[in-house]
């Protein structure tokens, strides 16, 4: 993994980006104005959290699906713990938070203590927390939250919206742990080789908790700022943000088997599809279409990575 | 005198530079046990690899039957005869005895679907051939014994109408009654007229099975005998025996106190009762073949496989080490046996895998200092004469020498006080070997104690101290450097020793 | 592979005694069983609560009402078997639902109409399987994207809408064959079909081996990826014959996706015992698990448990039953 390469893929990415801009640009005229990108950093805050946690997973070769659920499961205990237990609202948001944190914690546990690969893991705790979520609120949904709640979701803070700060700063945060510190070098070695990890005194099993944990974490506070954003709680909120997430991952040069990828080639990845999304619905496309386009870059991108990894640029 | 049904003439194969065979003359007749006798790395498991089709030699060639043969795949070797049974036993766990031995080549009704009535009456015909009337041919695979795996094995050769048979190893994980059947399976099928190759180190057995013995070392063939012109003594001497070349500087190092105590130490059925101490400054040579429990001795010592009972003693005090960050905070350290799997992370750089044990060192806080992890690489570099581009190199793309250099230079960042090498030069030019030896004699110097285990005789007799030498999970042998000869050390890897509670358990 | 069990020394390992009949049954269909005896379980305590539970009605209703579960968690299992996952069953049946009830309101003869989508099933799915097993991109990733092109495409195209004016020959699941109810025939002769092909055939067996070791699979000479491919091709058959259930079952079709019904399925073939580790499970326990899921979620009505719970349900057993399939494997390794 050397430097190099590393810059060859996010630069290749990065054009990629500034060039689908600019065809967007030129085929809507609203599209590249400051209050529709804007706008678009907003829309991708929820997928954006989860994304960075995801990098930290799948490059150590696991994969996290409940994280849709865990949004959906948060989404509808912030109403239940404000609306019906009656707690002010901020303290239902943080035990809310605590417990999406606590569910990604048990999918680190079902991983690492009792082996089961985090591929099944994760789709049983998809359904899990997902049934959880529509048995507690029996398909009610909760709303009119305090005007200050919104402020969140859909408010602005210096012109630019609240949760695209706080987007940034898990951005900067992420990147630094991975790139600088020994947990990230961790990460990287567990994905790489584990074996030798292991060989190597590093402890992979507090590592891989932590991060599912994490991932838990990152999906819960996208709960609350989702929650914000559309000023109601539904069960099925969250539903298919995991495909979302993955994409935008993998798209960034992270790789599928681990031990390879960085926090600004998932952001990159981010944007460029949120500029599809966006250019195919100032096109007409309705919400549906996308997700097509969504699964097709999927593929095309594992597919694209696959190729680059045999011919040996790493 | 029969004609032989397989000759193999000049074979020989070399890989990544080192020639692991050279120029060796092999065959084999129908009806009689050949067997192959070697030390680790003599190329014995490369010679069968050649003959059931799993690697192509650079030179030689294989006859069978008269007719000049190229195998490119093993369904060749197959189609030619040539059947082998691997210590690695190829089965399918879920799937039933007969549908093991049938896989791939099921007789058919003559509507063209499996004949599973057939299936399971050859197999049942097969299994009684094998004097194993009691094993039922619709048991899953799962539920049987090694011993009875092994005859759905053999089972499965001869249902591809083997004229020879290859067992590598075939007694290895066997307890000594089954040993006893498997070798009256041998003895039925040379009855039958089936040619076998007998890979084995196990001298009463070759003894009491094989008609002819061929004897490798170091790639070479040294001699084919009959068995009944030849003693333990000749064969474990031309298995062993060489002029000791100075190719070890073995330097002297003032040895000094005690720094480790091992009293009983247990770990499954490898490491039984095993009891040592070692001294500051002194290089203690493991010796044993394959299956002796030497490398699962180290892991439990490493805190990888942690001891089941008995007693560690560190420095004068008693310790459980129950994982490789607590063995390493001790100060035990382990260049492991396999390096590409367990000792580097290949596609990350030089200076990234000399720090992976210590990256504490190298970090204030979480904050790796990219200066100081620099600085350290290089210096190791230095130290260990790494040959690389720069230190951001790709450990992967480094050669086998050099790799072993990082991952030596990884661990002695620990700073340990016990440096376990297992192999430390297998796979390891010459120059590179000299190079590994001398700064092993550096490091006793300093009073940092070794525990090398090595399945190069020469390598051990040059370096070593003392020798443990291990057969079968425990320790036949303590000998110290003055009295250690090939012929001593040799014997004792291939001893067996009878359990205390009377079965005679092969070694 | 695992190396030998300490057997006692005083008898020769090999003189293994054959175990009973019945030992040997429950070894070799263990969870099988555990499932039926969870139906019949879960049969009586509710009736004992709520006596309208055995009605024929609603017995009619559990197993009629999920056959097409049953028949498309055959091809699941037979995909997990192989060791590969498939998330896309759910949305590539909603797709060929709207094919088939498109195809049968605009006049075309029913066998048409119920048979093409099954070629379309077959043909996508087998796109499927040529990425997985050429392309080597891993099953769950292929497939995730592949929902998301079929989920969307639907949506797209029809707008959710539903279809009306179905003929009444089109309706195959209303039908009655020997007073059965058609979807339970169906199922039943599919699944025992099903299981006697994947026992007793060279392509059945083979596919155990390549799910149970890959490595010894390739070695005894199997074509891996021409059977992964295949295997992925008659998942898509079945997709197609469970929708001709599924889409027949109403006067009219709602040209979405079906909710949860992967995970249903999945579920149903992992509960019934194969293992998500791949090479080992029979189709007769996905069937059998697919009537407990719809007993249990009948079962939650009967006793007045608001059937939301259904999800969380399902999620519990899955990891139940994968928890105890890990901690059996580690047993026995």
């Amino acid at each position: 993994m050397n430097l190099k390469s590393l810059i060859r893929h996010e630069t290749f990415l990065a054009l990629l980006l500034v060039a689908v801009l600019v065809v967007l640009s030129f085929q809507s005229d609203r599209f590249f104005t400051v209050s529709n990108l804007l706008n678009q950093g907003r829309l991708m805050t929820e997928t954006g959290l989860i994304a960075i946690a995801m990098t930290f997973v799948i490059a150590t070769g696991g994969i996290d699906l409940s994280v849709g659920s865990i949004l959906g499961l948060v989404a509808i205990l912030t109403g239940v713990f404000w609306h019906n237990v009656g707690m002010p609202l901020g303290l239902a948001a943080v035990a809310a938070i605590a417990v999406g944190t606590f569910a990604g914690f048990v999918n680190g546990l079902i991983i690492t203590r009792f082996r089961v690969p985090p591929l099944i893991a994760t789709l049983a705790t998809l359904a899990l927390y997902r049934g959880l979520a529509e048995g507690i609120s029996q398909a009610r949904s909760v709303r009119g939250y305090p005007d200050w709640f919104y402020v969140l979701g859909q408010g602005e803070v210096l012109g630019v919206p609240t949760q695209l700060w706080i987007l940034v700063a898990a951005a900067i945060i992420a990147s630094v742990i991975l790139a600088y510190t020994r947990w990230g070098r961790t990460v990287y070695a567990i994905g790489s080789n584990e074996v030798a990890s292991r060989f190597s005194g590093l402890s992979v099993e507090k590592t891989k908790l932590a991060l599912y944990t994490a991932s838990g974490f990152a999906a819960a506070v996208a709960a609350v700022i989702f929650v914000s954003r559309v000023s109601t709680t539904r069960s099925d909120m969250g539903t298919g943000i995991e495909l979302d997430a993955i994409t935008a991952v993998v798209l960034g040069g992270t790789s599928i088997f681990g031990g390879r990828g960085t926090i600004l080639g998932t952001v990159i990845g981010l944007c460029l599809i949120q500029a599809l999304k966006n250019g195919l619905s100032l096109a007409g496309v309705k919400g549906d279409g996308t997700i097509m386009l969504i699964g097709a870059v999927l593929i095309l991108a594992i597919l694209a990575s696959n190729l680059f990894e045999r011919s040996g640029t790493r | 005198m029969t004609a032989p049904f397989v000759t193999m003439t000049g074979m020989s194969k070399s890989f990544v530079g080192v020639k692991v065979l050279k120029d060796v003359d092999f065959d084999v007749r129908p009806g009689e046990v050949h067997a192959l006798l070697g030390e680790n790395g003599a190329g014995k498991s490369t010679l069968i690899k050649m003959l059931s089709g799993l690697y192509t030699p650079d030179a030689g060639t294989i006859t069978v039957n008269g007719e000049a043969m190229k195998f490119s795949s093993t369904r060749d070797a197959t189609a030619a005869g040539i059947a082998t049974v691997y210590q690695e036993l190829l089965l399918f766990p879920e799937l039933t005895v007969a549908e093991n031995v049938f896989l791939g080549h099921y007789p058919r009704t003559a509507g063209g679907w499996i004949d599973w009535a057939e299936v399971r009456a050859r197999t049942r015909d097969l299994l009684d051939q094998l004097d194993t009337f009691d094993l039922d041919v619709d048991t899953k695979v799962l539920a049987l014994s090694v011993a009875q795996r092994q005859r759905v094995e053999i089972a499965k050769a001869l249902s591809k109408n083997a004229k020879i048979l290859i067992m590598d190893e075939p007694t290895a994980s066997l307890v000594e009654a089954d040993v006893q059947r498997l070798m009256q399976v041998v003895r039925q099928l040379r009855e039958r007229g089936v040619g076998i190759v007998y890979v084995s180190h196990r001298m009463p057995e070759i003894f009491a099975l094989a008609d002819r013995v061929t004897v490798l070392r170091d790639g070479a063939h040294v001699g084919t005998r009959a068995i009944g012109e030849v003693d333990e003594r000749e064969l474990v001497s031309m298995m062993v025996g060489r002029p000791i070349d100075s190719l070890f500087p073995k330097t002297e190092a003032a040895i000094g106190e005690t720094v480790l105590e091992v009293r009983n130490l247990n770990h499954g059925r490898h490491v039984r009762d095993i009891s040592f101490s070692l001294r500051r400054g002194e290089i203690l040579g493991i010796a044993g073949l394959v299956g002796s429990g030497r490398t699962e001795l180290a892991l439990t010592l490493f805190g990888m496989t942690p001891a089941t009972s008995g007693e560690i003693v560190m420095e004068g005090r008693p310790v459980r080490i129950t994982s490789p960050r607590q063995a390493r905070d001790l100060g035990i350290a382990y260049v492991p046996e396999d390096r590409g799997l367990q000792g580097l992370v290949k596609p990350m750089a030089i200076r990234k895998n000399v720090s992976m044990a210590t990256i504490e060192r190298v970090s204030s806080g979480i904050f790796i200092k990219p200066a100081a992890e620099a600085r350290r690489a290089v210096d190791a570099v230095k130290r260990l004469s790494i040959r690389c581009r720069d230190i951001g190199q790709p450990v992967g793309e480094l050669s086998g020498g050099n790799q072993q250099k990082v991952v030596i230079a990884k661990w002695l960042e620990t700073s340990p006080k016990v440096l376990i090498l297992d192999e430390p030069t297998r796979g390891v030019d010459v120059g590179a070997k000299a190079e590994i030896h001398t700064i092993m004699g550096e490091l006793v110097k300093q009073g940092v104690a070794v525990i090398m285990v090595s399945s190069e005789l020469p390598e051990v007799l040059g370096m070593s101290d003392r020798v443990l030498v291990m057969s079968g999970g425990a320790i036949t042998g303590e000998i110290d450097r003055a009295d250690a000869t090939p012929e001593r050390v040799g014997a004792a890897m291939t001893a067996h020793r009878v359990q205390a509670n009377g079965t005679g358990e092969a070694a | 592979m695992a190396m030998s069990m300490d057997l006692p020394p005083t008898r020769p390992a090999s003189m293994a005694r054959r175990p009973g009949f019945l030992s040997r049954l429950f070894s070799e269909y263990g969870q099988e069983i555990v499932v039926l005896a969870a139906i019949v379980v879960l049969f009586i305590v509710v009736t004992m609560v709520n006596p309208r539970f055995i009605s024929a009605n609603n017995l009619t209703t559990i197993f009629a009402g999920n056959a097409y579960i049953a028949v498309a968690a055959i091809g699941m299992s037979m995909v997990i078997i192989t060791g590969n996952i498939d998330v896309s069953v759910g949305a590539l049946i909603g797709v060929l639902a709207t094919i088939s009830g498109t195809l049968a309101v605009a006049g075309y003869p029913v066998w048409v109409a119920w048979f093409f989508p099954v070629l379309v099933g077959m043909a996508i799915m087998g796109v499927q399987g040529v990425l997985v097993a050429y392309a080597r991109i891993p099953s769950i990733v292929v497939t995730l994207g592949a929902m998301s092109i079929l989920r969307g495409g639907l949506i797209s195209v029809t707008g959710g809408t539903w279809i009306s004016g179905l003929p009444s020959e089109f309706l195959l699941a209303q039908q009655r064959w020997f007073g059965v109810p058609s979807p339970i025939v169906m199922m039943v002769v599919l699944t025992v079909l099903a299981f006697l092909w994947m026992r007793y055939s060279a392509f059945g067996r083979s596919l155990y081996a390549v799910g149970g070791n890959p490595e010894a699979a390739l070695a005894t000479g199997i074509p891996i990826e021409r059977r992964i491919v295949a295997v992925f091709v008659i998942h898509g058959a079945f997709a197609g014959l469970a929708t001709i259930l599924f889409a027949t079952q109403l006067q009219v079709i709602q040209s979405t996706v079906p909710p949860n019904l992967e995970l249903t399925v999945i579920t149903a073939s992992v509960i019934g015992g194969v293992s998500i580790l791949g090479g080992s499970g029979t189709v007769i326990g996905s069937t059998l698990a697919t009537i407990l899921f719809a007993a249990i979620g009948s079962a939650l009505i009967f006793v007045n448990v608001s059937a939301y719970w259904l999800r969380a349900v399902i999620g519990l057993l899955i990891l139940a039953t994968v928890l105890a399939d890990m901690m059996r494997r580690r047993g026995k390794a």
